[in-house]
Parts: structure tokens; C-alpha cells; sequence
């Protein structure tokens, strides 16, 4: 395939995705039409009661005194020029809110999906390689282990464990708030504090590909291929290198692709544990404060980013195995 | 409108103000860490009075006025000030040495432009708290006069650097204010300048190194944080990551562990301006409870004792009617029917049979529903307290709860209920905090935390309007105690509880909690030892 095919391919996938995100930011829309309670009641809530002209001031301003499909189509129309409107609660632009937030949202993703993803894989094949023998075994039941143990619980104990008894990591924030480094010691600060939430939101997933990537070597290894490549001289090594491990890859990409949308969902318990400063917390507290031109903003980007990261897994299919032709 | 019902002092009450206690050898330096909970939404307190904003922008600006704890006015921006006779004109006289964070310096145009294009058309309480005011004369630049259409000495008592920020008129007054540039980078002229908010992480302020209080702050610098979870929030106190939390920042039952730590202490002071009261509010529209007498069995029936140690870890006391045991100092508290009596049960019982309602076969005279305060987990216990008490007295209650949003709209919009618990702040007098509650011009379907019971009598709405505009504390305490006497015996609130929040602070750390308003304090005279 050459490079111009590639480019027309991913123009034409982006297109594709424009109707997908409209539908997803539409379908928002009218549901959050649907939580009774709007931004208003929540505002004077909060400030422990406010005069009813102060309220009715509010949803003007808010554009809540006009009918729902005037609404819709003013957010549609400002949406077009990523002009993803003013949340008023926050008292910002909700376009500067998020691009806040992703830094640290990707930072925390990138750095788990790499680590499930390289561990749960390299664990998957060992105990592929390892089967039916107490190794196999042990890593099988650290799995459940990790699988079935809920996020919070896991956050809280390494807390309790590496930061409060040990002192090895600070229990919670992006950064030393009280020393500000800069340069490089910032960086290994951040790192320094990356560390607890990356494990935490990794065991998860990490367990789910190891147990994947497992259940798709054994799989693999049983085919047909396998015999001719092993007829036609190849060492063990060599078959399982170059042939099993990147057949039995696929099934796991596919699974890394559809996680990430559950990546982000997952990310909110670990982000509220560690108060890191990601687009889950954000999302979180909009909802329950009604904040809905945030909430759609977030919806917004997040829809794109899944978007993405599936177009991704898509292009990565090719590299895997020539077989899988694009277009 | 307001009758004034008693000629006011003949001569001008001028009220003298001291200085604060002088800078001692407080060894300047240091970074506190204070933990807020919830994050902010914006910091603009001019036109949001949401908790956790004041935790922040409190530092950044200054009121007019200080109070001490018991809530005596002490001078701040202001110098001094002068009440006339007829108690329609205060004069104050303001400080001439302080600048703005960014060196412009303030006068009474700033005053002016603060209170009546800010706070009285924008402010949720500031609409309330100024409504009388219809001018502010500015003769010179250090003489800011507030003429008032009727006496309201209440207004005396919201004049902090929480409640009523004086913000530069350079800087606010250009642009619309509900929608400003500076909303999130507040400028003011308090002893913490704004540096940076990185959100979902913290908020940076730097000390203020003009400030006009000579010396102050000591501290070099305060940086709030927000940790979303609670266990998180009680690991990083006890961590020394960060050193002070208030407003139940902290859950109840970690409290205890974290004081019994050598490096942490708590303190319940702090919180005289803002008495917090948990109650009971009961739809008196809606049968059975539009019966005087259920009303009252049911105040007899829960168990405030019981809710306080159980619920509330023993951090607050029974209230005994509708006013905070905080405004004992001034003399405005008073106490109503005691329903803690030990025979409440049977007084309970005894009122639902007279009511109308005997005990059926199942033992239960009739069911409602109860709606929690959807605050969190404690409140959640409460409703569960709040339902075994009921149950003992024959009233089956099933409980509800939803998310804020949903729970005030059925409370204040559709009064879709039967009864709620509930959570209103005194504030800092009951003109405030106190008559909102059961006040009949304060029955308004669309606005929060107002009369959502729908009770009023006309006795009581006139020693309401009396007390509003009545300047001496003596006479004001006669009103109040009648007016106490009136609602306990009406219930159409249930006052259970002044709840005491505690506050954590760390040892390290010295003078931080020095006021009524504790973490809604500015913290100048805080300093590490």
C-alpha cells in the first residue's frame, strides 16, 4: 500500500467520524434535557439560597428561557467553529478547561496503557509458555486477583502502604505544591507522583490482557500454520516470536481499542483518589452541578478521542499482519 | 414597609474600634497547604457565595469590617464608623495606606462601586443583605456614607472580607460582571495576592508583601489544594502534605485518629459567624403534617442525643429552637419547647392519638416518605436515625434520596415532600440566617434554602419585621424569644442539631483558626514556628 492510499484512508475515516461525534453530542444533548434540576438551582443551592430574581437573572443568562431546540441548534452551530461555549458555573471557556485537563488525562492513560499493555502481554506469554505448570497457575490467580479487586480499595492501600508507612511516594497530586520545582526536577517530580495512580489504574487492565494474550498464544500455537512453520525448520523461539506473538496480538489491540473508552470512565475512581487533575473528576463534578455545556464539551472531546484511538488501532491491524488490507 | 416600632438612640452610636493585637516576634516564612473540599467552582465571590470559594478568595480580599468571636465588629479597610441617630446613615471612615494587589490604591469609589453595582445587584445574600441601601456618598476619598431607606443594623454584620469583598473598581468595574476576565484571578487587597490556579490541583497565593497591616502576613505563601477523596484528604494531613482542613473536608470518623496524632490538633472554633443547624423542614401544606400536633410529636420523637454521638461523632449540641447558641454573647439567643424532655416518647404518642391518628393493627398509624440531605454519607445515617425514631412513635417512613439538582427542586419548587432533612447556616444574624425560614415573604417556589415549609403566621412575620430594623440587642432578645417561643411551638421546622465542624490543623502551624469566621479567615496573623 503506498503512503498517498494511507493518507486518503485516514482523510476519509476522519470524515466518517464527524457524523458519529455529531450524533454522540445530539443524543447528549437531549438526554441531559432529561435530569430534572438545572445549573440555576444548583448555583443558588450553593449559596445557600438565593431571591428568585437572582434565579430567573441566571437561567437568562444561561439562554435556559428558550425551547429546547433552539438550544440544540445554537450549540450545534458554535460547536462547528470548536466554539464549545462558557461554563458559567467555572466561570471560564469551557475549550480552556479541557485542554487543562488532557495533559494530565493523557499523561495518566498513555502511562497505563503502556504498562498493562507491555506487562499484561509479556506476563500472557510467559504463562503461555509456562502452561499447566505452578507458574501458569500463579499468574492465572494473580489475575482474577487483580481483575475482581475495585480500584478505590487498591488506590487506598498503596496510599496506606508506600506513602503513609514507607514514605516512597507522596499520596496524592501531580505535584510537590510546596517546593514548585521546575525544569527537569519537575519532571521527575510529576513522574515521582505518576507512579501510585499508573499502578492502581493498571492492575485492572493489566490482568484482563494477560489473561487475553494467554487464552490467544495457546490458540494461535494449536493452528495449522504452526505445524507448516515448524515443518519448514523454524525453531520454537522463532515460530513463537515472529508468528504466534503477532497473531495473538490482534485480539488484544482490538481489546486495548474498545478499553479506552472504559480507560476513561475508569480513570474518575483513580483520578478522585489521587486528586489527579484528569478530564474523569472534571466530568464528574459537572454532572452532579448541572454544568451541562461543560459536561457536553467533555462529551465532546472524549467521543473524539475514542474516535481516534480506534482509527489508531485500525492502522496498527496493518503493521500487525499484512493480511488485514485497509480501504 | 417596616414599621419602626421604637425611636432609635437619640445620640449617634460611635462605635470606638481597637487595634488588633500587634505583630509579635512571629518568625515570617513558610508555605501552608490548606485542603478545600469541594473544589471551587470560580473565584468570584462577588456573585457566588459557594462554600469552598470564600475558603480561597477570603486571603485575596478584605471586608470593611473584622468580627471577633463574639462577633463585635473590629476595624479592617475601615477605620471607624458612625451610625446616625435615625439609624438611616453610616459613615465610615476608611484606611488611606492600602493599595491593591496591583498597586493602585483604594478609595471609597471603591466601596461605593462594590456595593451598589456588585453585592446588591449581584451577590445571592448581597441582594438581601443591602436591599435598604439606596446610596453610597462618597465626600471624599477615605469617607464612603451608606444611606439606608429603613434602619438595618443586620447589615453591620456582614461587612468581612467573606461576605462582602471590596473589590477594585479599575479592575471589576470594567466589562460585564457576571461574565469577568478577572472572575478566576481574583485581585484585591488582602495579605495574599493570587498567583495561579491550576484546576483540579490547587490554587497558589503569594504573600502580599505591601500589605497595609505592617508586617503581615507571615507566611510566604498558601497554596489550597483539592483532593476529591476523603481517605485521601486524611492521608495527606497525616502525611504533613498538608497542614489545615475545615467544613467536614475530614469525615467524622477519621477525626478522632487524626487528633489523637502528636503533629495535628482540633478545634471546633471557628465557625461562630456561619452556625450551621441541621433540621428536619416539614411540608405543613401537605397532610398529616399541616396538623400543628404531628409537627410537634415528631420533634419529640427524634433523638438528638443519640443523632449527635451516633451520626455526628459527638461534634455538635441539641439545638433548642430555631437561633444557634452562638448568638448567646449578643443576646439574641433564646431557647423554645424543650423536646429532649426524658418522657418524649410518650408526649409523642400522646400528640398523634389526640391528632387524629391511632396506631392500626401493624402498630403504624401512617406511612411517609423521607427525604435525606444528599450531602453524604452522614446524612444518609441521619435519615436512617430519623426513620427508627419515627418508627418508635407509630409513623412508618421510607427513605429517598437524590442528587442535589433533584432534591432542591422537589423541596423548593414543586414542594413535592413530606419531610426533609435539611442544613441552613445562621450566618451572622438571624435577620440573615434565621428569617428566611419561616418568614411569609420568603415563601418563593424556584428559590432555595427560603420558607420551603410554607409556615408563617402574621404574629410572627411582625416580630420578624420588628427585629429587623430594631438597633438595640436589648429589645431585639425580648422580640427573638417570643418569636422562638412562636415557631417551636408551630415546628414547622425541626431543629435538631448546631453542628460543630471540626477543623484540622497542624502544630506546626500557629494563630491559623483566630476568628468567627475560622477558615473563611484571612490567615495574616498565621506563622509557622
Amino acid at each position: 500500500m503506498t503512503g498517498s492510499e494511507l493518507g486518503r484512508y485516514i482523510i476519509r475515516r476522519l470524515l466518517q467520524t464527524v457524523p458519529v461525534v455529531l450524533g454522540v453530542v445530539v443524543m447528549n444533548f437531549l438526554l441531559l434535557q432529561l435530569a430534572p434540576g438545572d445549573l440555576a438551582t444548583v448555583l443558588a443551592g450553593e449559596a445557600g439560597g438565593a431571591p428568585k430574581e437572582y434565579i430567573d437573572q441566571l437561567r437568562q443568562r444561561f439562554g435556559q428561557d428558550q425551547p429546547v431546540l433552539v438550544q440544540l441548534f445554537n450549540y450545534l452551530r458554535n460547536i462547528v467553529f470548536l466554539d464549545l461555549g462558557y461554563s458559567f458555573r467555572q466561570s471560564a471557556p469551557v475549550l480552556d478547561l479541557l485542554l487543562a485537563r488532557l495533559v494530565p488525562t493523557l499523561l495518566l492513560m498513555g502511562a497505563t496503557l503502556i504498562v498493562s499493555l507491555g506487562i499484561g502481554v509479556l506476563t500472557g506469554v510467559l504463562a503461555a509458555l509456562w502452561v499447566r505448570t505452578w507458574k501458569d497457575h500463579l499468574v492465572s490467580v494473580a489475575a482474577i486477583v487483580f481483575y475482581a479487586t475495585p480500584l478505590f480499595w487498591v488506590g487506598l492501600m498503596l496510599i496506606l502502604l508506600f506513602s503513609i508507612h514507607l514514605d516512597w511516594f507522596p499520596t496524592s497530586g501531580m505535584e510537590d505544591v510546596v517546593a514548585f520545582h521546575e525544569g527537569w526536577a519537575r519532571v521527575v517530580d510529576i513522574a515521582h507522583h505518576l507512579v501510585l495512580p499508573t499502578i492502581t489504574l493498571s492492575l485492572f487492565y493489566l490482568a484482563l490482557y494477560a489473561r487475553l494474550m494467554r487464552a490467544s498464544m495457546l490458540e494461535q500455537r494449536g493452528l495449522d500454520y504452526v505445524t507448516t512453520a515448524r515443518a519448514k525448520g523454524l525453531t520454537d523461539r522463532q515460530i513463537t516470536t515472529r508468528h504466534v506473538f503477532r497473531n495473538a496480538l490482534l485480539p488484544v489491540v482490538t481489546m486495548a481499542g474498545v478499553q479506552f473508552g472504559g480507560l476513561l470512565g475508569g480513570s474518575v475512581v483513580v483520578e478522585s483518589v489521587f486528586a489527579w487533575p484528569g478530564l474523569g473528576q472534571l466530568a464528574y463534578q459537572s454532572l452532579f452541578a448541572r454544568d451541562f455545556n461543560l459536561l457536553l464539551g467533555i462529551f465532546f472531546l472524549s467521543s473524539c478521542l475514542v474516535v481516534t484511538v480506534n482509527l489508531v488501532v485500525d492502522l496498527v491491524y496493518v503493521v500487525l499482519d499484512p493480511r488485514i488490507r485497509i480501504g | 414597609m417596616h414599621r419602626i416600632p421604637f425611636a432609635m438612640a437619640s445620640a449617634a452610636i460611635a462605635v470606638a474600634l481597637f487595634a488588633g493585637p500587634s505583630a509579635l516576634a512571629q518568625k515570617p516564612g513558610g508555605t501552608l497547604v490548606q485542603i478545600t473540599q469541594p473544589e471551587p467552582p470560580n473565584l468570584a465571590p462577588y456573585i457566588s457565595t459557594s462554600g469552598p470559594i470564600g475558603q480561597v478568595t477570603a486571603k485575596v480580599f478584605d471586608g470593611l469590617l473584622d468580627y471577633d468571636f463574639d462577633l463585635k465588629p473590629k476595624p479592617a479597610l475601615a477605620e471607624s464608623f458612625t451610625v446616625a441617630p435615625d439609624g438611616k446613615t453610616v459613615t465610615f471612615k476608611l484606611r488611606k495606606d492600602v493599595k491593591f494587589h496591583d498597586g493602585k490604591p483604594f478609595t471609597s469609589a471603591d466601596v461605593r462601586f462594590t456595593i451598589m453595582d456588585v453585592l446588591k445587584t449581584n451577590h445571592p445574600r448581597g441582594i438581601a443583605t443591602f436591599k435598604e441601601v439606596t446610596a453610597v456618598e462618597t465626600p471624599d476619598p477615605h469617607t464612603a456614607v451608606f444611606k439606608l431607606a429603613t434602619p438595618a443594623p443586620y447589615m453591620m454584620m456582614a461587612l468581612s472580607g467573606y461576605e462582602s469583598p471590596i473589590l477594585p473598581k479599575h479592575v471589576y468595574g470594567v466589562g460585564d460582571i457576571k461574565t469577568h476576565a478577572k472572575a478566576n484571578e481574583p485581585v484585591g487587597t488582602g495579605p495574599f495576592r493570587f498567583v495561579e490556579w491550576r484546576r483540579g490541583e490547587f490554587v497558589r497565593l503569594d504573600k502580599n508583601k505591601d500589605y497595609w497591616r505592617a508586617g503581615q502576613p507571615y507566611l510566604d505563601r498558601i497554596v489550597v489544594r483539592f483532593i476529591a477523596d476523603a481517605s485521601t484528604r486524611t492521608a495527606a494531613l497525616e502525611k504533613g502534605e498538608a497542614h489545615v482542613a475545615g467544613f467536614g473536608a475530614v469525615p467524622y470518623n477519621d477525626v478522632k485518629k487524626l487528633g489523637a496524632l502528636p503533629s495535628l490538633e482540633v478545634t471546633t472554633k471557628g465557625y461562630e459567624m456561619i452556625s450551621p443547624i441541621v433540621e428536619l423542614v416539614i411540608n405543613t401544606r401537605k397532610p398529616p403534617f399541616d396538623n400543628q400536633k404531628v409537627r410537634q410529636a415528631v420533634s419529640y420523637a427524634v433523638d438528638r442525643k443519640f443523632v449527635i454521638d451516633n451520626v455526628w461523632f459527638g461534634f455538635g449540641k441539641p439545638a433548642m429552637g430555631p437561633i444557634s447558641s452562638n448568638f448567646a454573647p449578643s443576646g439574641l439567643y433564646a431557647a423554645g419547647i424543650d423536646f429532649t424532655v426524658a418522657d418524649r416518647i410518650e408526649r409523642a404518642n400522646k400528640l398523634l392519638d389526640e391528632a387524629g391518628f391511632p396506631k392500626k393493627a401493624d402498630g403504624f398509624r401512617f406511612e411517609i416518605v423521607h427525604d435525606i440531605t444528599p450531602y453524604g454519607e452522614e446524612w444518609q445515617r441521619f435519615g436512617e436515625a430519623v426513620q427508627q425514631a419515627l418508627a418508635q412513635v407509630g409513623i412508618k417512613a421510607t427513605l429517598r434520596y437524590e442528587d442535589v439538582a433533584k432534591w432542591l427542586k422537589r423541596l423548593y419548587t414543586d414542594y413535592d415532600y413530606f419531610i426533609s432533612s435539611n442544613f441552613l447556616y445562621n450566618l451572622a444574624d438571624p435577620v440573615l440566617g434565621v428569617h428566611r425560614g419561616f418568614h411569609s415573604d420568603r415563601i418563593k417556589p424556584g428559590t432555595v434554602f427560603v420558607n420551603g415549609a410554607r409556615w408563617s403566621t402574621p404574629e410572627t412575620d411582625a416580630l420578624m419585621d420588628k427585629a429587623t430594623v430594631e438597633a438595640d440587642a436589648a429589645k431585639r432578645s425580648v422580640l427573638y424569644k417570643d418569636l422562638v417561643q412562636k415557631v417551636s411551638e408551630g415546628s414547622p421546622v425541626i431543629y435538631v442539631l448546631e453542628l460543630q465542624f471540626p477543623t484540622i490543623v497542624n502544630k506546626q502551624f500557629r494563630n491559623v483558626i483566630t476568628g468567627p469566621l475560622g477558615i473563611y479567615g484571612n490567615f495574616a496573623t498565621a506563622y509557622r514556628q
